[in-house]
């Protein structure tokens, strides 16, 4: 889905990111790795398989949007690793293999908790707000002044309501005047319904497009 | 009551009733012939189950046992010594809402008998300092809830602490019976006679259509799969005094064309009501609905200002204290209605209470009987109950439940009364037991095993669901790499017990089977709580919008840390929540009985007043379409705006209707290329499609065919969002989702993750998880009630089928229209427009037949609104 934003054109992608091809840039959200692991730690048991699922999807999108930058917009680790060794396994993996992919991860609520990842994956980390180019990357929506700001940790989603009772429930891209937030990327994160403010577009993310929703008056 | 002689049957103790008997007596008192039965049974060793009406001593039939057993053994023993064993009685309640009165009704002969017993209550209402002292030292007589009786049975020292236990009664045992807490119970009871073997259990239950076998749950099935040896299980079944005579009277509207076809909230008939609480001390008013109760306090008390304190309303999600004090004022008569749901079925006996009031469909005999056994307690007195319809079919149903009453009563069989079934193989209850009885003090394999098929829900456990279950809590999956570093349940020493203290505190503030969405507490800027309202209600408002809860109309400030803050609103009228499960249906036995009665009509009986209003309603169907009989399927198209309308009306019950309408669908999409939206209630279903349907024999040689019907239905699942609503309940009760409740551990919060997620992790990761299987299974069994609708589905296919083209929405099909729009989205304004128009247009082809003409719109609007 092509959209004009803050000036730029952007791409708002099916797999939960956001392509900004003047820059070759790829923007993520909240993909909350090691979330899975954490709740298994904690005695409920969740499947292993959504990391690499993750990665799966996110390195499918960066091979075909081409995009040598990636900005993760807060929330890359759910919670401490120490314990979740084979999570941490499946991504020092993934990582040492990209040595050409330039990853900027802005420091979201929960990597605050979670610790900064380890400086052999290649990874930069930055503290919000960062400045990007036309962009103010962000882990909390915000207003500021003048700029256009990139954000996540709200994981929006909107309920869709057909003829008859059928009913839709998908996460979705927020763009207001000046802030655009992100689904979260994460398999295993959820998403939260939202009310749309005044002149806010939204663009559900469906299995296989985004599309634009009319939002009623 | 039975004046007590001595020469009564049999020999029992008579000299260990002796005190019993005197207590009874110091209160001019003389026992049933079923309490002396009841006594006699217990003090032989026998287990068993009660069932007599409320306000019939239900409660000392089974403590007197014992009590004078206990007395009798400690003099015995030593004279006047204090007897130290522990606890000795555990009292199961449903309702921890019970549980203090229970308690009290226990006290009173302790204390007056002279027996050393002390008698406690432990809910989760029971405050920290007394659960406290009871983790020291447990009472002689515990009055709890299934959670918390799981909760003492996960702490490690549960078994020498229970091994004394003589005796356990489960109160309303027909409540438990049939959902998820009745599984829970009936584990647990087989982990207490596994403590204490020589362990009586006792039920109390209210009469429903299945004694024998509510019996049999109660006690489990001792089966021995090894020698194959099931022993028959030795309870009584104790019949208590025949209920009072009920009476059934319905409230009807001056003409029934003018009362509305549809909806559900049905305050034509206020005027009505006010008449009837004008002339009654203490009138109970039953609604349906949360919703519906909100609406009728509110209009109450807009119509009698002057009643202002003396009107209260009472639900699930009110404020347990607001509602012990409504309970309060109730039972001491000091208050002239009580607008309340079901919260008030059960239990505590309201004296005062001189009159009951039923807004809206009965929707079960057994439920309305219940009801109507609310008030006449004084002797001698009817049970009545007043019908107040919410819409014109509901006459019709008030007629069919009196005839249905009336058929039971004379030959006192209970065969229109509604059966509860118990529910087999639920795994995620297993699943939590599991957990339960590892984290106190932990299990061997095979021992465990054969318990748990003792219970009548697990008699059928297979070894493979076991060894899923046994995988499921100690390492994820079957293989070990499916569930890296997953830590709950550990063998050590040949022993499963809890991996680490942590998972045991998690698993305990989580125990529990009742399902509640994502509830918000409600609570007044800087003053009081009032209640609990579901997440979904909550995000559709902003700051500033006003919604009716509890009985006033509140401004929502903001929301924070799981609690929706509120500020009073005056006066002015603000949206009216609507609460999950609030749509019960009509069931197969009241069904059949509409049948019945409208079979009647068609041969020109026309009997009572109920079906005397119906007639120009029914004459306008008949005009339009036909009165189906009862052996007759009616199927009536339409074309309007919306598309191509087929309505099928077979008399099912929505459940089946909801099964039966999604089989249809997805075997006519199956077909050919096309869409089509369905709705269903208790009468019947729709199907609307953008193309006309043809209903002639191919239409129904390729819908009603029983081949690869389950698997049709398990199709059509998988396209729905049945079996992901339904993981709901399985992913709390498995432990997988936790509930998000005010002051919860920080650590709780950071396990916050839906139910819905998991239900989608594991069908991508996971995809034999028996979780899933069980989802698929309860929409099959419990929502879709498969059974019954195969048979529908063979008689569809059979029976005489009438297809009529109609003009427009008959009284029949008018209400499913009316339903899928309110299903469709129930807060926007544009349905309720939409319900608007279409009632006048219709009413405009109605006027041209009989002469009537009242605008409805408006009235109409209020159906939502609150003011």
């Amino acid at each position: 889905m092509q959209v004009e934003w803050g000036g730029e054109q952007l791409e708002l992608l099916p797999e939960r990111a956001l392509h900004h091809p003047r820059a070759s840039t790829l923007f993520i959200a909240d993909p909350h790795f090691g979330k899975a692991a954490s709740f298994r730690q904690l005695g409920v048991p969740v499947p292993a398989g959504t990391t690499s699922a993750d990665l799966d999807r996110l390195q499918a999108v960066l091979t075909r949007t081409g995009a040598r930058r990636l900005i993760i917009l807060g929330d890359f680790l759910h919670a401490r690793m120490r314990d979740a060794q084979h999570t941490l396994e499946v991504m020092s993996d993934w990582w040492s293999r990209r040595s050409g992919l330039e990853t900027i991860v802005v420091r979201g609520n929960h990597d605050r908790r979670a610790g900064d990842p380890p400086a052999n994956w290649g990874i930069r980390v930055e503290s919000e707000p960062f400045d990007d180019g036309p962009f103010l990357c962000c882990h909390e929506p915000r207003q500021v002044a003048g700029r256009f700001v990139l954000a996540g940790h709200y994981h929006p989603a909107v309920m869709l309501e057909g003829p008859g009772r059928f009913s839709m429930r998908l996460p979705c891209f927020r763009l207001g005047p000046r802030t655009a937030i992100l689904p979260a990327f994460g398999r295993f994160t959820g998403a939260k319904a939202f009310r749309p403010r005044p002149g806010e577009r939204i663009f559900a993310v469906g299995p296989n497009e985004v599309v634009q929703v009319k939002v009623m008056p | 009551m039975t004046p007590h002689t001595s020469e009564h049957p049999g020999h029992w103790p008579s000299d260990r009733l002796r005190p019993a008997l005197q207590w009874f007596a110091a209160r001019g008192w003389s026992p049933f012939d079923y309490q002396w039965e009841t006594w006699h049974a217990y003090l032989s060793g026998k287990s068993g189950l009660v069932h007599a009406p409320t306000g019939m001593g239900k409660t000392y039939a089974a403590w007197m046992g014992p009590l004078v057993e206990s007395r009798a053994e400690s003099t015995a023993a030593s004279r006047g010594r204090p007897a130290c064993a522990g606890l000795e009685v555990l009292w199961i309640t449903p309702l921890r809402a019970l549980a203090n009165d229970i308690a009290a009704a226990l006290q009173r002969p302790v204390g007056e008998m002279g027996i050393p017993w002390t008698v406690e209550v432990r809910t989760g209402d029971t405050s920290q300092a007394v659960r406290r002292r009871q983790r020291e030292r447990l009472p002689s007589a515990l009055v709890t809830t299934p959670e918390s009786l799981s909760l003492i049975l996960s702490y490690p020292d549960s078994t020498d602490r229970l091994q004394n236990l003589r005796c356990v009664v489960v109160d309303e045992w027909h409540e438990l019976m049939g959902t998820k807490r009745g599984v829970q119970t009936e584990l647990a009871l087989a982990r207490l006679r596994g403590i204490a073997p020589g362990m009586r259990t006792w039920g109390l239950s209210a009469t429903v259509g299945n004694l024998d076998e509510a019996l049999r749950v109660l006690l489990g099935e001792t089966t021995d799969n090894r020698t194959c040896k099931r022993d028959a299980p030795t309870g009584r079944l104790i019949r208590g005094p025949a209920s009072k005579p009920v009476e059934i009277v319905t409230l009807l509207p001056e003409s029934v064309e003018r009362f509305p076809w549809a909806g559900h909230i049905g305050l034509q008939l206020l005027p009505a009501v006010l008449e009837r609480l004008e002339q009654a001390r203490t009138t109970l008013l039953f609604t349906n609905t949360r919703s519906q109760a909100e609406v009728w306090f509110q209009q109450i008390q807009r119509a009698r200002p002057d009643w202002l304190g003396q009107i209260t309303v009472h639900h699930g999600s009110i404020d347990r204290q607001l509602r012990t004090r409504v309970e309060a004022m109730a039972r001491a008569g000091t208050i002239r209605c009580v607008v309340c749901t079901s919260s008030l079925d059960l239990g505590v006996d309201f004296a005062p209470v001189d009159q009951v009031i039923q807004v809206g469909s009965p929707k079960g005999i057994a439920r309305l009987l219940q009801r109507a056994g609310r008030s006449g307690h004084q002797p001698g007195r009817v049970s009545r109950i007043y019908g107040v319809p919410t819409h014109a079919f509901e006459l019709v149903e008030y007629a069919a439940a009196r005839d249905a009453v009336q058929r039971q009563r004379p030959a006192d069989t209970d065969s229109c009364i509604e059966a509860r079934v118990p529910l087999k193989q639920s795994l995620d209850v297993l699943v939590q037991h599991l957990v339960t009885v590892a984290a106190g003090g932990g299990f061997r394999e095979a021992d465990l095993l054969a318990e748990v098929r003792r219970t009548h829900a697990f008699a059928d456990l297979t070894d493979d669901q076991w060894r899923w279950a046994m995988d499921f809590v100690s390492r994820g999956g079957p293989t070990l790499r499916a569930y890296p570093q997953y830590m709950r349940v550990a063998e050590r020493d040949g022993r499963f017990v809890v991996a680490n203290p942590r998972v045991a505190r998690l698993h305990r503030m989580s125990i529990g089977t009742i399902t509640s969405d994502d509830s918000l507490r409600v609570k007044v800027v800087r003053g009081a709580t009032l209640g609990t309202i579901e997440e979904s209600f909550i995000a559709r408002l902003r700051p500033g919008d006003r919604f009716v809860f509890s009985g006033h109309v509140v401004e929502l400030a903001r929301v924070r840390d799981m609690t929706a803050w509120v500020r009073r609103a005056g006066k002015s009228g603000g949206i009216v929540p609507r609460w999950q499960g609030g749509r019960m249906p009509l069931s197969s036995e009241l069904s059949t009985a509409v049948r019945q009665k409208l079979t009647e009509y068609i041969r020109g009986i026309i009997d009572g007043p109920e079906m005397q209003a119906m007639v120009p309603l029914l004459e306008l169907q008949r005009k339009w379409s036909r009165i189906p009989e009862e052996d007759e399927l009616l199927v009536e198209q339409i074309h309007t705006r919306e598309g191509h309308h087929t309505y099928v009306h077979s008399f099912e019950g929505r459940l089946v209707h909801e099964g039966l309408s999604l089989l249809f669908a997805h075997r006519l999409t199956r077909q050919a290329p096309r869409s089509i939206s369905v709705s269903a209630n208790d009468y019947g279903f729709e199907l609307l499609s953008p193309e006309p349907l043809l209903v002639d024999e191919s239409f129904w040689r390729g819908l009603t065919h029983t081949t690869g019907l389950l698997e049709d239905l398990l199709a059509c699942l998988n396209d729905t969002e049945l079996a992901r609503r339904q993981f709901r309940d399985i992913a709390r009760i498995a432990g997988l989702v936790f509930p998000g409740y005010p002051g919860a551990a920080k650590s709780a919060r950071q396990l916050q993750a839906s139910s819905e997620l998991f239900y989608d992790v594991f069908r991508e990761f996971d995809p034999h998880n028996l979780l899933l299987d069980q989802a698929r299974r309860e929409v099959l069994e419990q929502q879709l009630e498969f059974v019954r609708l195969r048979t529908a589905v063979e008689r569809m296919g059979r029976c005489r089928r009438v297809v009529v083209w109609c003009e427009q929405l008959t009284p029949l099909a008018f209400p499913i229209w009316a339903d899928r729009l309110r299903a469709q989205s129930l807060t926007s304004e544009k349905w309720s427009d939409r319900i608007a128009r279409m009632i006048v247009r219709l009413e405009k082809k109605a006027a041209s037949e009989p002469a009537h003409r009242e605008r409805r719109s408006q009235r109409n609007r209020r159906v939502r609104r609150a003011s």
